[in-house]
């Protein structure tokens, strides 16, 4: 069963992960969760839970399109500076929700997170048109 | 003082990084911004600190990020929203960057001096300081121009793509105009107290090379690198110790660059049998003959007209009529020129060039009065001091011979 464990931020949240920002996390900050995520995620390859992971570039780096009165209308870099958007995800093969969600669970602990509204979500994968009825 | 290794390779690498950084993030205005920013902090920090290891990599990274910057304070400022506009066309995969930024800067809805700036700045990787100052306008000026173009491209629906095949032949050929355009600047000044302007010939000479690197079966591309090859290698002859204009007559052959001369015969020996004959191939194989002749006397007058009546009927224009008729002058004698001048008309009768012939052919008819005041006509219309210099010299010699 897959899971897609996907990770949010703001574009503040980049800029403190980037360094730019008032409170952006110190080298020693920044490498410490550097090591974090590069040790959870080799615990999952090792483990053969591992599947993919991506992030994703700057929120305003982004285009959204919409129909407007028929024609598609480009908007770009929708978001505004704090809203939380996804920011990376990686997906996980695992024994069910449960073991995702345990897995997803240890991002929490990673240093230099922006505190407790910071949050990931776990959601199960569809692997087929069944499993819409499951 | 800045290091031309590291200019050079910067030159070379602003329009691939400019491509990545817009293939990837879009944006063509602001991203070009992003790198020419990238290209400075490169220029300060190179010299001292060492060129790193992957230099293309290195400025694609500080120009993304700057991008985010610029965008969002953009962004801050005002939203965009723009009206999605299909293409039914295929990305190419093995397209050059550089080759699609080239025709974005040639865009048809820019005006040609807009279009210069632009593909000096976004492919060349000059500054706006530099192009402003190679054209002698303020540098307020060449940023409103350069600003004014990009917006004008974004306009347009600014698609990172190829022009569409029914397109390309007719972009193509503004893109040529507009390195020949480039390379005439730097070759004969329009303006200003120099006679050329080398920096902008070999700019132009460079853009070729990679124009031609990229599109080798193109003969108007291989016509265009070869004729500005064979001009420019007349470039160290035509002018005297005092920068004064010597004519291509009076000049030192021993000094035309063999080198440039032999590459550029070469282009045209592989472009002319590919069928398609156009007015880059045909210059430059006019230029070819008047390359390989040890003097204006042994010249191939016969060929030269020859190949004149072809670019007339492949691109008739008063200044190929004019030429036409020197050549014709000079294997029938003036009289023979001087009767095709008279069918001119009055199209170039403000362009210095059609007055220096003239006053040239009445010279060789002896004729020194009419000469005397064809120099003078001319001198008055020309901007190059350099060329006023030298018309007003050859009208005081035939004032001179005309009352010795």
């Amino acid at each position: 069963m897959k899971y897609m464990i996907m990770m949010t931020g703001s574009q503040y949240d980049f800029d403190r992960l980037s360094g730019k920002a008032d409170d952006a996390l110190s080298g020693p900050e920044a490498a410490a969760l550097y090591e974090f995520m590069t040790a959870w995620n080799q615990r999952l390859v090792e483990s053969g839970e591992f599947v993919e992971a991506r992030g994703l570039a700057a929120p305003v780096h982004t285009r959204r399109i919409t129909l407007r009165a028929g024609v598609p209308v480009v908007t770009d870099g929708p978001y505004a500076e704090t809203q939380e958007v996804l920011a990376g995800y990686t997906i996980v093969e695992c024994a069910g929700f449960d073991r995702a969600t345990e897995i997803a669970a240890q991002l929490t602990l990673a240093p230099g997170t922006p505190g407790d509204n910071w949050y990931v979500e776990v959601r199960p994968i569809l692997e087929g048109a069944g499993d819409l009825d499951a | 003082m800045p290091d031309r290794g590291i200019e050079d390779l910067l030159r070379t690498e602003a329009p691939q990084v400019l491509g990545a950084v817009v293939r990837r993030y879009g944006n063509f205005g602001t991203a070009e911004d992003a790198v020419q920013e990238a290209l400075v902090a490169a220029a300060g920090q190179w010299p001292t600190g060492g060129v790193p290891d992957n230099p293309r990599a290195w400025l694609i990274t500080v120009a993304a990020r700057r991008l985010t910057d610029l965008l969002r304070s953009e962004q801050a400022r005002r939203r965009r929203e723009e009206q999605w506009r299909p293409v039914e066309r295929p990305h190419l995969p093995d397209t050059d960057d550089t080759l699609i930024l080239l025709f974005l800067c040639c865009h048809p809805a820019l005006s040609p001096p807009s279009q210069i700036a632009l593909t000096l700045r976004a492919v060349g990787g000059l500054t706006t300081g530099e192009i402003a100052r190679a054209f002698l306008v303020p540098e307020a000026t060449m940023t409103r121009r350069i600003t004014r173009a990009k917006q004008t491209v974004r306009d347009h629906g600014q698609r990172f793509l190829m022009p569409p095949p029914a397109e390309r032949a007719e972009r193509l050929d503004a893109v040529l105009h507009v390195l020949y355009l480039i390379f005439n600047e730097g070759y004969a000044a329009t303006a200003g107290p120099d006679l050329a302007r080398p920096d902008l010939a070999a700019e132009a000479i460079r853009l070729g090379r990679l124009l031609h690197r990229q599109l080798p079966a193109e003969p108007e591309v291989t016509g265009l690198l070869a004729l500005m090859l064979l001009t420019d290698a007349r470039r160290p002859a035509r002018t005297g110790p005092d920068g004064a204009l010597i004519p291509m007559d009076e000049q030192d052959r021993a000094r035309w660059d063999a080198g440039l001369i032999a590459e550029g015969i070469a282009l045209v020996g592989d472009a002319l049998p590919r069928g398609e004959i156009g007015p880059y191939q045909v210059q430059a194989a006019i230029a070819a003959v008047h390359d390989e002749s040890p003097s204006s006397a042994a010249t191939d007058w016969p060929q030269i007209v020859a190949l004149y009546e072809v670019l007339l009927r492949v691109s008739a224009n008063p200044v190929v009529a004019l030429n036409h008729a020197v050549a014709v002058a000079m294997r029938d004698g003036p009289a023979a020129g001087l009767d095709l001048i008279a069918g001119l008309g009055n199209t170039l009768d403000a362009d210095h060039r059609l007055h220096a012939v003239r006053a040239h052919l009445h010279a060789m008819a002896g004729d020194h009065a009419a000469a005397q005041a064809g120099f003078e006509a001319a001198a008055m219309r020309t901007m190059s001091l350099q060329q006023q210099r030298y018309l007003h010299r050859r009208a005081r010699r035939e004032a001179d011979l005309a009352s010795p």
